[in-house]
């Protein structure tokens, strides 16, 4: 008996019994769309949290917030930088140092004064440092600023009863510099001294690019971005560490100004993120990386999920109860026609095959009309929470929330399980009506 | 053709542990040549129904062999049996016991479809069929819409469709009224004339018996005469 002939007893005994079979179909469907949303409420929240952590960190970086020198702290020197950079694997690590005064930026006649960050450009170029416009710089007095550093910039020139800011403590538009900085040639003045003695240096520096702004909106660069040797120069004329105007008897400053602020280790993949991370905990350095941290959050989520799979299991074998309530029907209404099907040939096996593809028939279908209503109700979902903690609570959820999501793998598994629970619950009835006896099936002797 | 030796079956009646053994077939013994149209009479209660089952595998004997084209089929299990009876052996019931939800046609294409015969062909074979019994007009009505001669062709059919060597007849023309009766026993007739087709007949009447060349008489799960019709 072929696969098809097969296939048509099984849609015609269907149709025979359509009520039945449709309310079974939808019991299975409610056990299937149960599973897939409360299962889906793990995933939503899991890819959010995945997403607040690696929003705006590369997950191949490692953060290096210093090193630990037998219970003391010390911040990463050039020393520690090389042997950072012979890590295996390590694709790049980069590093920043705040210049140790505000220098005042003259451009045109516009003027501003932002922190100064100095950075090594080859590294950050092999991390991956990305810019909206412009390009990285390749000579000294070439750099780049912050995507927020053009706001900062004011026309100098103004009366000084003119207020250059608005109500909101806005720098008004006619007062604010609005043209594209790159290529753009700009005076830093550093200064040295304190009182009547300060004496000012000026450097004509090229803005080349402009760095992309940070994932977060709340979160303002308006730094300026210098290289290693601009930063000499700048010491030869402040003669201290990191251009700091500081005294020189202060006796800390200079001890504390030789370290980098910001270190970040870059590996070449994810996976290599680990091992970089043991290495650097047996060389004692303090550091984090966010695929360490969702690492740890993606296995208590898993825990989680197979929870709410379970819970939501337990819908489908409560549905199961139907399907094996519709087969044992279906084998006692039909157990005449099973005596007569015997009685001319039929295989036993193939009788029981016909029974657990109905059985199988019944919970495919309940399966993809369970997805395709939990599909709508993740929508709803994602619609409607926001929209009632907004309302009733009076609560702004983060940008991105999501509180239900279905992969793809959620599919997979839901469609599986209900499968493998209404083949198991129409087992039974299959192979009692493989039992059937062919005597008594026809109601009489032959 | 088909042979059966020291049949003994007794039925185990009433609850366990008390039941009382009924005798209902005694070392019955006896064979049927290929071609032949066996007939098995007696009254009801005779054993003859029970015979009838253990020939065509529905019931397993206490004892004593059944030979169907030299094989052993005694010991056979159900799967066995019904792959065997596919190829060897087709039935005619006295209440036609067709399927009431298929079409006569559905009916008669149905050992094809437990055979794995392709579609195209089993579509032929079954109208070649259905017109061999005179039911040509009627493929594609329920058998709640046929009269019971009618209906009996079409068990006929759904026999015929798989060309047995042997069929097992029970009563087959016990629902039938005396007209329709003589249809169907000239069908057989000439089915058992055209194929050659060996015919094993349990009835208890004699216009049945008289389309036989042999006849057996049961009495009390006994053989209690055998006759050659001429």
């Amino acid at each position: 008996m072929k696969f098809k002939d097969q296939w048509r007893f099984v849609r015609s005994n269907m149709k025979r019994s359509k009520s039945r079979v449709f309310m079974t179909v939808l019991a299975t469907a409610m056990g299937v769309t149960f599973l897939i949303v409360l299962a889906s409420v793990g995933f939503g929240l899991q890819k959010t949290f995945v997403n607040d952590i690696i929003h705006d960190r590369a997950v191949t970086q490692i953060q290096i917030h210093g090193i630990d020198t037998n219970d003391d702290y010390a911040l990463i020197t050039d020393k520690e930088i090389e042997e950072l950079e012979q890590i295996d694997k390590v694709k790049a690590v980069t590093r920043q140092r705040n210049l140790a005064q505000i220098p005042a930026y003259h451009l045109d006649n516009y003027e501003t004064f932002a922190e100064t960050v100095v950075t090594d450009f080859p590294s950050e170029f092999e991390a991956g440092m990305e810019l909206t416009e412009g390009a990285l710089p390749d000579s000294p007095y070439e750099v780049v600023v912050g995507s927020d550093f053009a706001g900062t910039l004011y026309q100098a020139d103004v009366a000084e009863d003119e207020d250059l800011y608005n109500e909101e403590g806005v720098l008004k538009d006619k007062y604010a510099y609005a043209d594209s900085l790159v290529g753009e040639k700009i005076d830093m003045t550093v200064e040295k001294g304190e009182g009547d003695e300060i004496e000012e240096h000026t450097i004509e520096l090229t803005i080349t690019g402009v760095v992309q702004p940070p994932a977060r909106e709340w979160i303002q660069d308006q730094y300026m971005y210098i290289s290693d040797d601009l930063l000499r120069d700048i010491e030869t004329f402040t003669g201290t560490p990191r251009g700091a105007n500081i005294d020189p008897d202060y006796p800390k400053s200079t001890e504390e100004l030789t370290g980098y602020n910001n270190v970040n280790v870059f590996a070449h993949s994810l996976e290599d993120v680990q091992e970089i991370s043991e290495q650097l905990s047996e060389k004692n350095y303090l550091s984090y990386s966010a695929a360490n941290e969702l690492k740890e959050i993606n296995v208590i989520f898993t825990v989680a999920k197979a929870g709410l799979i379970f819970i939501g299991t337990i819908a489908i074998i409560i549905a199961s109860i139907g399907i094996y309530n519709t087969m044992t029907m279906a084998v006692t209404e039909r157990t005449p026609d099973i005596g007569i099907m015997k009685a001319l040939g039929a295989h036993p096996k193939k009788i029981k095959q016909i029974f657990l593809l109905e059985s199988s028939y019944i919970g495919l279908l309940g399966a993809v009309i369970g997805t395709i209503v939990a599909y709508i109700l993740s929508i709803l979902l994602n619609l409607g929470i926001p929209f009632i903690i907004e309302s009733v609570f009076n609560n702004e959820l983060p940008e991105g929330f999501q509180f239900s999501s279905i992969p793809f793998s959620l599919i997979a598994i839901s469609t599986v399980i209900c499968l493998i629970v209404t083949i198991i619950s129409g087992l039974k009835p299959a192979k009692r009506a493989t039992q059937v006896d062919v005597l008594k099936a026809m109601r009489r002797e032959i | 053709m088909i042979e059966v030796k020291n049949i003994n079956h007794t039925f185990l009646l009433g609850k366990k542990q008390k039941e009382t053994a009924l005798h209902v077939l005694k070392n019955i013994s006896f064979s049927v040549e290929e071609g032949d149209i066996l007939a098995i009479t007696g009254k009801s209660g005779s054993g003859k129904s029970t015979l009838l089952n253990i020939i065509g595998g529905f019931m397993k004997p206490t004892e004593g062999s059944v030979m169907i084209n030299e094989t052993n089929v005694t010991n056979f299990n159900e799967g066995e049996f019904a792959n065997f009876r596919l190829d060897n052996i087709g039935f005619i019931f006295q209440n036609f016991q067709l399927i009431p939800s298929m079409t006569a046609f559905e009916n008669v294409e149905l050992p094809l479809v437990f055979k794995g015969i392709p579609e195209k062909e089993r579509k032929e074979w079954t109208t070649q069929t259905l017109a061999k019994v005179g039911l040509s007009d009627y493929h594609h009505h329920y058998p709640s819409e046929l009269s019971g001669g009618q209906q009996q062709r079409v068990s006929i059919a759904r026999t015929l469709v798989i060309k047995p060597p042997i069929i097992l007849a029970d009563e087959p023309t016990g629902s039938l009224d005396s007209e329709t009766e003589q249809e169907i026993l000239q069908l057989l007739r000439s089915l058992n004339k055209e194929m050659n087709i060996t015919f094993l007949i349990i009835t208890h009447d004699e216009e049945v018996a008289r389309i036989a060349s042999k006849k057996i008489h049961m009495l009390d799960g006994v053989v209690v005469k055998e006759e050659i019709n001429s």
